[in-house]
């Protein structure tokens, strides 16, 4: 059997093809987490209108299974948006608060794999307090 | 000339020029033997060391008083006296019996399942990978998810059972004296039935076609064809089920550790699980060995009954 | 295994057959239940805190398995298992397919062995833990890779597999061979091994399973958190956190895993294993 006939053949047996489809999928994973794990996280703090709030302090906490450690803190910009650049986890909590316009929610933020760059889709909304 | 003496063979063309020796095929019988002992040791070795060496020295430190650092002593039948005195013993000899003697149902059931995929019906191929998936899984994880659907407050059987108003405060399945080991029991049959329609399938299909169609000939019921051909003919595959179902007592020791721990106050510990508590928690080694001399005569005496009641065969299903 | 067309009941009567699939659809729902509630409490973990639990996923989401894979040492574990697995499965194949060739062969004794090893399946592993303890204290194989699967290095089952298929080669085809020259070793490795793949997937198939599912052994012979197989692995995680985590069943998903992908890969074999002389070895 020449060489052509053994591949075919070996591709066809489902020995080979399952662990290596496996493989591929394993290190084609591999790949994309090493090209997108640089443990940035973006994100904006609004109010309950919806407009940006600036020099707002976001807390970052990190949580296992039985303990909640607070690893560090930003402040947003001019727009209302912050970047954390820094992010080892794959399981952060942020939380926004200023100086008279009270906490947000605790926002949880689940990533695939530590340090996943992500993009926050929900802002955190502070609320306004009242006048 | 050598003792041995050479003999030169015969050149022939096209064929090697083997020089042979007198007595040469004494020293080749000599060679293949050596091979065949070669190639016999690394596994008569690893039996050696892990089946029987064990079994001996099980027997012989159930009568002594085993140190690991100190001085063994013989102390003769203290430990059987000892556990013949043991509560904990009884207890768990009798969880271990029932666990056994429920190997008949989870046979019956099997029966059914195997005479109903072997049947003509379409995709029995799928129904019997569905029932068999739950063979090969790792026991601990299945005592995981049985532990779960039996949860008291949130499990999935309380929840059934509240839902159509069976019961009105949730069972607490894991914790009820009563209710422990048949719950073990449940969760070992639901994974060992597919290894028993493996076995009874195997043995229905060696049942040859023409016993039923001369039955069918000759009148006989589909009824009467059960009774008298098929549970007959199908005596050894029951039999070795009946084998791996007295196992499962010994199997499930995965079962009850993650399930119930040896439930409240040992109500649902195997005998094998106070032999390992004996020996690895309790420390006392020499007697969890004569609670393992009692418990392998257990299965020896249930094993031969077995076999008598089965016809005497010896049990080993045929593959085609 | 083909399930061949043979009715256990009189083939001429005819009957329907929608009573057969209703009591078949049933089974099969009854075994498939604990899998789908596992399944969905590891996509969701909504019904651990909240009752009456909802039967279909609530807002699904693969991070419990990411807690699993970074929360705790399952890389670790998966190692380790795979390690011992992989010393099984390579020492089983080879010491099994040596012993069987031996079988094959008439000498004196053989007789006595054959016997030998059909009493040696009955004895269970379980009925051996304390001396077998022992044994590997004595060998300094505590806690080590090796003491770990060294029980497992051969099983009686798997011979006999072998020794089927050894006894199926024509002897016409050693014959030959060993007309050619060949050696016993060529003969085993050009001859036999290729014309046996069958049992060698089954050997494969089986000593995988049984070695990677073993969880009273490691529980014995570990001593070192960092040496703990996947089973243990698992114990211990239910040990610490019992109910408070959906991650527990996305462990026991991900343990299960290998073993039924396997099994679905190479369902023949594994059949053919187990019914070709029962017990375990």
């Amino acid at each position: 059997m020449n060489a052509k006939g053994f591949v075919s053949l070996a591709l066809r047996n489902r020995f080979v093809m399952v662990p290596l489809v496996l493989t591929i999928v394993i290190g084609g994973w591999n790949a994309y987490i090493s090209l997108h794990s640089d443990g940035i996280v973006q994100g904006r703090v609004v109010t309950t209108d919806g407009a940006p709030v600036a020099g707002a302090n976001v807390h970052i906490m990190e949580q296992n299974f039985t303990t909640n450690s607070e690893r560090g803190k930003v402040v947003t910009g001019a727009d209302g948006r912050f970047l954390i650049t820094d992010n080892r986890s794959h399981n952060i909590q942020l939380r926004a608060h200023k100086a008279g316009m009270g906490r947000s929610e605790q926002q949880v933020v689940r990533l695939f794999f530590r340090a996943q760059n992500v993009t926050l889709d929900a802002p955190l909304v502070l609320p306004a307090l009242p006048r | 000339m050598s003792e041995a003496g050479t003999i030169q063979a015969p050149r022939t063309p096209g064929r090697r020029n083997v020089p042979r020796r007198a007595g040469a095929a004494g020293s080749k019988r000599r060679r293949e033997l050596l091979l065949i002992w070669v190639f016999l040791v690394p596994s008569l070795l690893v039996f050696f060391l892990y089946r029987v060496l064990p079994l001996i020295w099980n027997l012989v430190l159930s009568f002594q008083q085993f140190s690991l650092f100190g001085v063994t002593r013989f102390t003769g039948f203290d430990h059987y006296v000892d556990m013949w005195n043991d509560e904990v013993f009884w207890i768990t000899l009798k969880n271990t019996l029932i666990y056994m003697a429920s190997a008949p149902v989870g046979i019956a059931l099997a029966l059914a399942v195997s005479l109903m995929v072997n049947s003509e019906v379409r995709g029995r191929n799928i129904y019997r990978t569905i029932v068999f998936l739950s063979y090969p899984l790792m026991t601990v994880a299945v005592g995981i998810i049985w532990r779960w659907l039996y949860d008291e407050k949130v499990g999935l059987f309380n929840f059934v059972l509240r839902s159509l108003h069976l019961i009105d405060k949730p069972l607490p399945f894991l914790q009820s004296f009563e209710l422990a080991l048949p719950a073990v029991l449940l969760a070992n049959v639901w994974q060992i039935l597919g290894f028993y329609m493996i076995i009874l399938l195997a043995g229905l299909q060696n049942i040859p076609q023409n016993l039923y169609e001369a039955a069918s000939i000759d009148g006989a019921s589909g009824r009467q064809q059960f009774l008298r051909i098929t549970l007959p003919l199908l005596r050894p595959a029951i039999f070795l089920a009946f084998v791996i179902g007295i196992m499962t007592s010994f199997t499930s020791f995965d079962l009850v550790y993650v399930m119930t721990q040896g439930g409240p106050s040992h109500s649902s510990e195997l005998l094998i699980n106070y032999i390992y508590r004996a020996a690895f928690e309790l420390s006392r080694i020499d007697y969890a060995a004569a609670l393992t001399v009692v418990q392998f005569l257990l299965l020896v005496v249930l094993t031969w009954l077995g076999n008598r009641l089965s016809g005497g065969d010896a049990g080993a299903v045929e593959t085609d | 295994m083909s399930v061949r067309r043979r009715p256990g009941i009189a083939p001429a009567r005819r009957y329907s057959h929608w009573p057969i699939h209703i009591a078949l659809l049933l089974v099969s729902f009854c075994m498939m239940v604990p899998f789908y509630w596992v399944l969905k409490t590891s996509l969701t973990g909504e019904n651990i805190f909240v009752y009456p639990p909802s039967l279909w996923p609530v807002a699904p989401h693969l991070f419990y398995y990411v807690d699993v894979w970074y929360y705790i040492p399952f890389a670790r574990y998966l190692l380790n298992s795979v390690i011992v697995s992989g010393l099984a499965i390579v020492a089983n194949v080879v010491f099994n397919a040596m012993a069987a060739y031996a079988l094959t062969k008439h000498f004196r004794g053989r007789g006595l062995i054959i016997t030998l090893l059909l009493s040696c399946m009955m004895i269970p592993f379980q009925t051996t833990i304390v001396p077998a303890y022992l044994i590997t204290g004595k060998l300094g194989l505590l806690n080590s890779y090796l003491g770990l699967a060294l029980p497992t290095f051969s099983t009686i089952v798997c011979i006999f597999v072998y020794k089927a298929s050894f006894d199926a080669v024509p002897r016409s085809l050693i014959d030959a061979a060993r007309i050619d020259g060949l050696s016993e070793l060529q003969i085993i490795m050009k001859i036999m091994i290729p014309l046996s793949t069958s049992a060698v997937a089954t050997n494969v198939i089986l000593s995988f399973i049984w070695s990677w599912n073993n969880f009273l052994w490691p529980l014995i012979v570990v001593r070192d958190p960092q040496m703990q197989t996947l089973p243990l692995g698992l114990s211990r995680f239910l040990t610490y956190h019992e109910n408070t985590t959906g991650a527990l069943y996305a462990f026991c998903i991900m343990v299960l895993l290998p073993g039924i992908v396997l099994f679905l890969l190479a369902q023949k074999e594994f059949i053919r294993g187990l019914t070709s002389g029962a017990t375990k070895g």
